[in-house]
């Protein structure tokens, strides 16, 4: 809130300002279009996958949890060596148990991603069809940095998180809007066109998205006994 | 005509015949207009998606008391802090001191259109702190000391060889190479220094959200996302224009501005911030500030034939559509906001009299209002300031008296008959003695005078009818 005295003052002028102005009515704009504004997305994972091919997000889909954990020590195994910052639940640490000494793992309850972590891995809120994007937050997903500090990002999904369009990610992001402080939706890696309108992939966040789709219902993961 | 005016239409005619500079717009302009009709296309319904977008933001406009102090109390119940601020100085102030407090050194700030409206950095710069941009765009220009060209992209009138160049004469430690990607790779070696080092992030804000007390920040590069992470502060500075009732509304907002933007279906983070860090979360600021800004935008709102400017969501579509500002470039115009919006707006809130210059900057092709995603007819609000301009007698006489005579003539039939004889035969003099053009100059310089033609308008209807 504003602190002096003379702050609330500007507080209450602007105010003021704003409701004698709103007073004397305006014309509203005459509403001519009533049609669907996008059309309905039929099959919600067919088209995640297709917007995920366009806007460089790769999708590795896993029949159930065995193959989740292949997939992800695969493609740890595919990157350089480096530490690799992981949001720290019960299920990622079951799925990063057996990685090869040469990564370090560094867990999201010890703190935020530093610089030089190489990978991300973390949860998501939701995964949206019809623009192939992932919904995070900062209590569900590892923190804010867990998704854009790490040159490469990895979502750990299952195939039920999939909501078809941007009206029902928003309605998800509603639901946690007050137990996070960061909610985001993240299409694809990050990019640029600044330069003469070229687009470059990798400006200042992850240069890779890879999500992780499970397709099987039910526990997410294998116990490991 | 005012110093002002004077030197936008120098610049304006340099620009225009600046073959690289034209080749350089054309380019970026038309990469844009191919990724738009592809962004269009993806909507069952683009005209739809404009109307939504319209009555979305003239609900919150017309309403603009409420939702604003929701917007306040959600913010205020999420920890964060909100400041009203009356003008520049009164938020740049409130700045200052806080970086001050805070002993802050070095700020990192995203792309923010009301920043540079209000001259934060040359200010907060005055007083010692490194403020950085870390939109590459606004890095660029940054580095160059120059003003942002364009709303969206900054640098839009520099070649890859210039921006080459200039990374090699600031930041020859970052640089590898001289493509694109090796440019933008220098750009982020050099920014993540700042970015883990910084203690304060400034944003703007693309939408302020009601009924959640959320901030929405869109950028492509992820620049928001980390001066958003890291620094213990966050201060995002909004126009009160930017508040939306609800959440959902982003829905079609987001996707709309993308599209209106760059062509995207969705700009690649689209961010909502509230508060800062929550207790049981790894990361996030200390302290979050959002500043609620005037600055003249009340007074927009008081005239109700002004009031939709204050619905434009600043995507530069606007700008890339028009003829003039794809003929003389973004920094002709000498403004904050350039191209229509720029010249729809400006005058009303800088001042109509200096400015009136850019209601006249314009063909009324109408192309603006076609393109605007939430609506404005841009077309009508540049007639509008000139209409207001001529009411408070900023024109010239010579102006003034002869529109106020075609005017009488054009009430009466029989007055506008004997006119357009008149007028026949004076044109025929003049152009006999040879001084239809000096009189005309303005119009003649660039065009052919048209022959006076052999029959009236009256009499080649009469001709008509007969046959």
């Amino acid at each position: 809130m504003q602190s002096g005295k003379e702050d609330r003052g500007a507080r209450e002028e602007i105010l003021g300002r704003v409701r004698a102005a709103v007073r004397a009515p305006a014309p509203r704009q005459q509403s001519g279009s009533v049609g669907p504004i996008f059309a309905t997305v039929t099959d919600p994972l067919e088209r995640f996958q297709s917007e995920c091919a366009a806007n460089h997000t790769d999708v590795v889909l896993a029949a159930n949890g065995d193959e989740t954990v292949t997939a992800l020590h695969r493609l740890l195994a595919s990157l350089p060596p480096g530490e690799i910052f992981v949001q720290d639940t019960p299920e990622l640490r079951r799925l990063t148990l057996g990685l090869d000494a040469r990564q370090s793992i560094l867990w999201s309850s010890g703190g935020p991603p530093p610089e030089s972590s190489q990978v991300a891995i973390s949860h998501c809120e939701a995964l949206v069809g019809q623009t192939g994007s992932v919904l995070v937050s900062s209590h569900g997903c590892g923190g804010r940095g867990a998704s854009i500090v790490a040159p490469c990002h990895v979502i750990v999904a299952s195939a039920d998180q999939i909501v078809p369009d941007l009206e029902a990610a928003l309605a998800r992001a509603r639901q946690i809007a007050f137990g996070n402080s960061f909610v985001g939706l993240i299409t694809g890696c990050s990019r640029t066109s600044d330069i003469e309108k070229r687009l470059i992939i990798g400006a200042h966040g992850p240069r890779r998205v890879v999500v992780i789709v499970r397709l099987s219902s039910g526990p997410s993961v294998p116990e490991i006994t | 005509m005012n110093r002002i005016a004077q030197e936008f239409h120098q610049k304006a005619r340099e620009k225009a015949s600046d073959q690289a500079h034209r080749q350089t717009i054309r380019r970026a302009i038309d990469t844009y207009e191919t990724a738009v009709t592809k962004g269009r296309a993806r909507f069952a319904d683009y005209e739809a998606a404009r109307e939504r977008c319209a009555e979305i933001k003239w609900e919150a406009v017309n309403h603009l008391d409420r939702y604003l102090d929701q917007f306040e109390t959600n913010v205020v119940q999420r920890g964060g802090h909100v400041f009203w601020a009356s003008d520049s100085e009164h938020a740049c102030r409130y700045v200052l001191e806080l970086a001050l407090r805070h002993r802050v050194k070095t700020i990192v700030k995203s792309k923010s259109m009301v920043t540079e409206e209000i001259q934060l950095n040359a200010d907060l710069e005055r007083n010692g702190l490194r403020v950085m941009e870390t939109d590459l765009g606004e890095y660029i220009v940054q580095l160059r000391q120059e003003p942002p060209y364009h709303i969206v992209t900054p640098a839009m009138h520099l070649s890859r060889e210039q921006i080459a160049e200039l990374f090699r004469e600031k930041i020859p430690g970052d640089v590898t190479g001289e493509t694109h990607e090796e440019l933008v790779g220098a750009a982020r070696r050099s920014l993540r220094r700042d970015f883990f080092s910084a203690e304060m992030g400034i944003t703007g804000a693309n939408f302020l959200v009601a009924d959640t007390g959320m901030i929405a920040i869109t950028s492509n590069e992820g620049n928001a996302r980390l001066c958003t992470s890291r620094p213990r502060i966050h201060v995002a500075i909004a126009g009160i224009e930017k508040v939306i009732p609800r959440l959902q509304d982003l829905a079609v907002l987001w996707p709309t501005l993308a599209t209106a933007g760059t062509g995207q279906s969705i700009t690649a983070y689209s961010t909502l911030i509230g508060g800062p860090r929550m207790a049981g979360e790894n990361d996030g600021p200390e302290e979050f500030h959002v500043i609620l800004l005037d600055n003249g935008r009340s007074r927009l709102l008081a005239d109700p034939e002004q009031r939709d400017l204050l619905q434009c969501i600043r995507c530069g579509a606007c700008l890339n559509a028009c003829p003039v500002y794809r003929n003389v470039g973004g920094h002709a115009y000498a403004t904050v906001y350039q191209g229509p919006i720029g010249s729809a707006l400006t005058p009303p809130m800088r001042g109509l009299a200096e400015f009136q210059h850019l209601s006249y900057a314009s063909s009324l092709c109408g192309n603006c209002t076609s393109v605007c995603p939430v609506k404005i007819d841009l077309a009508h609000h540049l007639v509008q300031n000139r209409r207001n301009v001529v009411a408070i007698g900023e024109r010239p006489w010579p102006e003034r008296t002869s529109m106020r005579l075609w005017a009488w003539c054009m009430l009466s039939a029989e007055r506008f008959k004997l006119a357009s004889r008149l007028g026949r035969t004076m044109l025929r003099v003049l152009n006999a003695m040879g001084l239809a053009a000096p009189i005309l100059k303005s119009w003649t310089e660039h065009r052919q005078l048209p022959p006076v033609p052999k029959s009236t308008f009256r009499q080649m209807w009469r001709n008509n009818a007969e046959r």
